[in-house]
């Protein structure tokens, strides 16, 4: 992705911003952070063929530790930045070295019993996290003199998206991408090509949760709230709805599920009332019966 | 002392149910690969459907509980058909059926959720409240008796058994897959909608009591070990006493008390994931 | 001519009926976790915004109700915030998780939006932001165990055990009740937890029995857990009384746990020997046709707190509209006999502290009252 479609990019993305309402820069932000998500889960998901559902804890992490790091501990806010995001790989490398070890639904296992531990940390957490009301008031300090909210802010999400989105391609077209593919296909076959297994998916796993991690920290200032309801399982599952809906494999795939099943509720609630969840089921089964690899095959004309 | 009989009686009972749920899945699971986490839902549907027939309408509770399996085990033929058959015959990757039937979780729970009042309802204890521990048990023990016979000494048993170990080779054998698929499901469904229908009384019916279930029965079935049907059940015993033993017994919390389970599994997980019982084969 | 006549007739009349109404914002949950609670209140709303239109409105134009469906989400609960901002709402009722209402309050703090929750009873939302458009009328935890611990004192507690689950309600109740305990020099002698989706409470109850507890206190808010808790209590044959939140005033204990309530005591913002409420009961039953529950209470309570503030602010200026809010003085359906809603001194806590009655079971039906207030 070169500078220039990338600066093309962010001033259409983050334009759009300037020319929406507050509500609808609210759900459009929001939107491409779950974007972002879903390209980093993608990643490990499609390209490596991880089924992990720590994602969405690993962007809890990012969020509380910047939100403590920055109001608990009153480190300035470059350090924080730094710290937090060294506190997300960390992590990441700790659950990944165990974690990877294991195949198909026991990895899953492990990283269910983790998300729902980070919950449980969370509301026990007393006085740093917040306990179950979580952390309020406070307010990202002015960066390089400038207070950003509102669209400005959106600016900053634009960015983390574009930057994630160039990462995951660049890893993508690189040997580690094809590294992963090798190994989600075939382990064996990619272990007597000379292909380091275990490094292969620690690697993938530790870079994409730390990539969620980044998007938790910058979640963090977009309501100025975090709290344990926001980061619970239910999440992780839509983020795997998005992905597959879309076409696990492919960034366009993530990014196609990622838009629709994010907007979905907020256009079928008008529409159907309370019955908003159950439409949204049949619709997501319709999608997958229709074209189970994924409605990004519609765009390629194969069926 | 006596605390640690009724508490091993009462986790019995809990670990009868978990493992009723890991049945269901690996009713599912051995032929087919497919993981499904709706069987959550399906036992929440065993729960309403006894509140329907044994509350509202009460009906004598063995025609009951009857009814209840046997509306089960059709809707889960009929999620078969819906939602899974015409994935497996496109070639789609299992991982496609799986999510499907996330979709069929979230279609029922809604379903559910919109045909009733949202606060829990009630179902009637098959024999009074002190004995609904010893039914549970007595009922698991039978259904797994069943399910065990089926497989180790029927034909139709180990017919299920060779679509586990190669599919094409058991299609070459002329065994009908798509007549065992649609009978995993049927039966994974029936014992998910028992297990609902047994802890329903305890627990009450909720719209919401799906996810946990899945949750737990899931657990168990990995501790357990895919490979045996008695797996399923060990696993689900482990892991409710595991639980209660920990929140009696432990000197930590309340609050904590919960997480210890998660990370007993995460440990057990690391240190021995294909499970306690090693598959026959 | 007499075309153009008939239209600007047809316009003269429009105009006088046409006239905007005035948006009040409700946001609730109708498929979360909160639906057994947010789904009565927000009838209750809705019938109040009802009755007001029946009576000719507000200042003239009639009420609109704009609803929004959160599903206990509470990062989306903030984005519908915004949604209703946009759209010219003059004020947002909250009622679903605290959470929820927690973060719509980085909203209204910065759109400058009075907020209100006529049912959240979360000690932190009123301490943790200090946003000085947001009221909260609902029974606080901290005033719940005080009233309690009023009618108990002549109990004489020494020690307790305390009881809760682990939704983020139960928790900040269960925080606010051990911190009225301990301050009362009264000691807790067990603290357990009752996880959601557990399949029985028998573990903590034997640890509670085994600490001999004088009562428990329950400070849990979900059903299930909360009949989990009971049986577990009657199939150990334990005898110790049971106190409990506003939580057990919820009508469906009453077949849900039949056989298993008799003799508990609980707190509850609703009298129904009140004048208010048998006239709220007869016209909601006259009105729709069904029963009210107490949890309508605090929904119909919510609009018509809202209403007396714009009409004594007399216009739909939202600084108007806060300044009279402040000073409500207020008696209605919730609370007991001659309770009226206030914000003294600035507070943003308007349930009196005085206001909740103490009730048992009696049987399976919820009894007469026996305390009120804190004294």
């Amino acid at each position: 992705m070169n500078l220039v479609r990338f600066a093309g990019s962010f001033l259409v993305l983050a334009g759009a911003a300037f020319l929406l309402s507050d509500y609808h820069n609210d759900v459009y932000r929001k939107m491409l952070l779950w974007v972002t998500l879903a390209l980093g889960y993608n990643f490990l998901f499609g390209v490596c063929g991880q089924v992990a559902f720590s994602h969405f804890a690993f962007y809890g992490i990012g969020a509380y530790s910047v939100v403590i790091l920055l109001f608990q501990l009153h480190v300035p806010l470059p350090l924080a930045m730094v710290l937090g995001v060294a506190i997300c790989a960390a992590v990441a490398l700790a659950v990944a070295i165990p974690a990877t070890r294991l195949e198909g639904f026991y990895l899953a296992l492990a990283t269910l019993a983790l998300a729902q531990l980070f919950v449980v940390v969370l509301n026990e957490g007393g006085e740093l996290t917040g306990g179950t009301g979580g952390l309020a008031n406070y307010r990202l300090p002015p960066v390089f003199g400038w207070s950003l909210g509102g669209p400005s802010y959106t600016a900053v999400i634009v960015a983390l998206l574009l930057g994630t989105y160039a990462l995951l391609v660049r890893l993508d077209r690189s040997w580690f991408g094809r590294a992963c593919r090798a190994v989600r296909d075939n382990p064996e076959a990619a272990a007597a090509m000379g292909v380091d297994v275990a490094r292969i998916r620690v690697a993938a796993f530790t870079v994409t949760s730390a990539l969620a991690g980044v998007a938790g920290m910058v979640y963090a200032f977009v309501d100025n709230t975090v709290n344990p309801p926001i980061f619970g399982l239910e999440n992780a599952f839509l983020l795997l709805f998005m992905v597959i809906v879309g076409g696990a494999g492919r960034h366009a795939g993530a990014i196609v599920g990622a838009v629709l099943l994010f907007l979905l509720p907020f256009v079928l609630s008008p529409l159907v009332g309370h019955h908003h969840v159950l439409v949204f089921g049949v619709l997501v089964v319709a999608a997958i019966l229709f074209q189970p690899k994924g409605l990004i095959g519609l765009f390629n004309g194969r069926s | 002392m006596q605390d640690l009989l009724e508490l091993a009686v009462g986790a019995t009972a809990s670990g009868c149910v978990y493992g009723l749920v890991a049945l269901a899945y690996l009713l599912v699971l051995r032929p087919t690969g497919i993981i499904n986490f709706a069987v959550g839902e399906w036992a929440m549907v065993g729960a309403f459907g006894g509140h329907l027939l044994l509350s509202r309408y009460e009906w004598p509770y063995a025609a009951g509980m009857a009814a209840v399996v046997a509306f089960l085990c059709a809707l889960g033929w009929l999620t078969e058909r819906i939602a899974v058959r015409p994935l497996v015959e496109r070639g789609a990757p299992v991982l496609a059926a799986v999510l499907a039937l996330l979709g069929v979780l979230v279609i029922t729970r809604e379903a559910i959720s919109v045909s009733f009042p949202p606060d829990p309802l009630p179902v009637p204890y098959a024999f009074g409240i002190q004995y609904q521990k010893y039914f549970i048990i007595g009922v698991t023990l039978a259904v797994f008796a069943a399910a065990w016979v089926f497989f180790e000494r029927t034909v139709a048993g180990r017919s299920f058994e060779a679509v586990a170990l190669n599919r094409r080779a058991a299609a070459l054998m002329g065994i009908d897959l798509r007549r065992v698929s649609a009978l995993s499901f049927a039966g994974g469904a029936g014992v998910a909608g028992l297990a609902g229908l047994l802890v329903s009384p305890n627990v009450s019916a909720h719209y919401l009591m799906g996810v946990p279930l899945a949750i737990q029965g899931f657990t168990a079935l990995v501790v357990g070990g895919v490979g045996r049907v008695e797996g399923a059940l060990l696993g689900g015993l482990l892991l409710a006493f595991a639980e209660q033993l920990t929140i009696r017994y432990a000197p930590i919390p309340g609050g904590y008390a919960q997480g210890v389970p998660l990370l007993f599994l995460i440990m057990f997980l690391v240190f021995k994931p294909t499970g306690l019982l090693r598959s026959r084969i | 001519m007499r075309f153009l006549w008939g239209l600007s007739l047809v316009f003269f009349f429009n105009s006088g009926f046409a006239q905007e109404t005035i948006k009040i914002g409700v946001i609730t949950d109708r498929v979360g976790v909160s639906k057994p609670y947010s789904e009565p209140a927000t009838e209750g709303a809705v019938f109040a915004a009802e009755e007001l239109n029946r009576h000719g409105g507000l200042l003239g134009r009639k009420v609109e109700l704009l609803i929004e469906d959160d599903q206990s989400r509470p990062d989306i609960s903030a984005a519908l915030a915004r949604k209703l901002v946009d759209q010219g709402v003059v004020f947002i009722i909250s009622v679903s998780l605290s959470p929820a209402t927690q973060q719509q309050q980085t909203v209204t703090m910065e759109a400058k939006t009075p907020q209100m929750t006529p049912m959240n009873s979360a000690d932190y939302l009123t301490t943790q932001l200090d946003n000085p458009y947001f009221w909260q009328t609902g029974p606080l935890g901290s005033v719940q165990i005080a009233t309690l611990l009023a009618h108990a004192k002549t109990k004489n507690f020494k020690r307790v055990a305390l009881i809760t689950d682990n939704s983020d309600l139960g928790q900040a109740i269960a925080k606010a009740f051990q911190g009225t305990l301990e301050k009362a020099g009264i000691q807790i002698v067990a603290s357990e937890v009752v996880a959601r989706g557990a399949t029985t409470a028998m573990p903590q109850m034997q640890k509670i029995r085994a600490a001999n507890p004088e009562a428990m206190f329950l400070a849990g808010v979900l059903t299930a857990e909360n009949v989990l808790i009971f049986k577990a209590y009657r199939e150990l044959g334990v005898k110790f009384p049971i106190h409990s939140s506003y939580n057990l005033s919820v009508p469906i204990y009453e077949t849900v746990a039949k056989g298993l309530i008799d003799g508990i005591t609980f707190v509850d913002a609703y009298d129904p020997e009140k004048p208010e409420v048998k006239a709220f009961e007869a016209a909601y039953r006259k009105g729709t046709g069904k029963q009210p529950v107490n949890l309508t209470g605090y929904g119909y309570d919510g609009v018509m707190l809202v209403a007396d503030a714009i009409r004594r602010a007399g216009s739909t200026d939202k600084e108007k509209i806060r300044a009279a809010m402040q000073q409500t003085s207020y008696a209605g359906v919730m609370g007991a006999k001659g309770m009226r809603y206030g914000f003294p001194a600035g507070k943003r806590t308007g349930y009196d502290p005085n206001g909740m009655v103490v009730r048992v079971y009696e049987g399976d039906r919820q009894g007469r009252v026996v305390y009120v207030g804190q004294k």
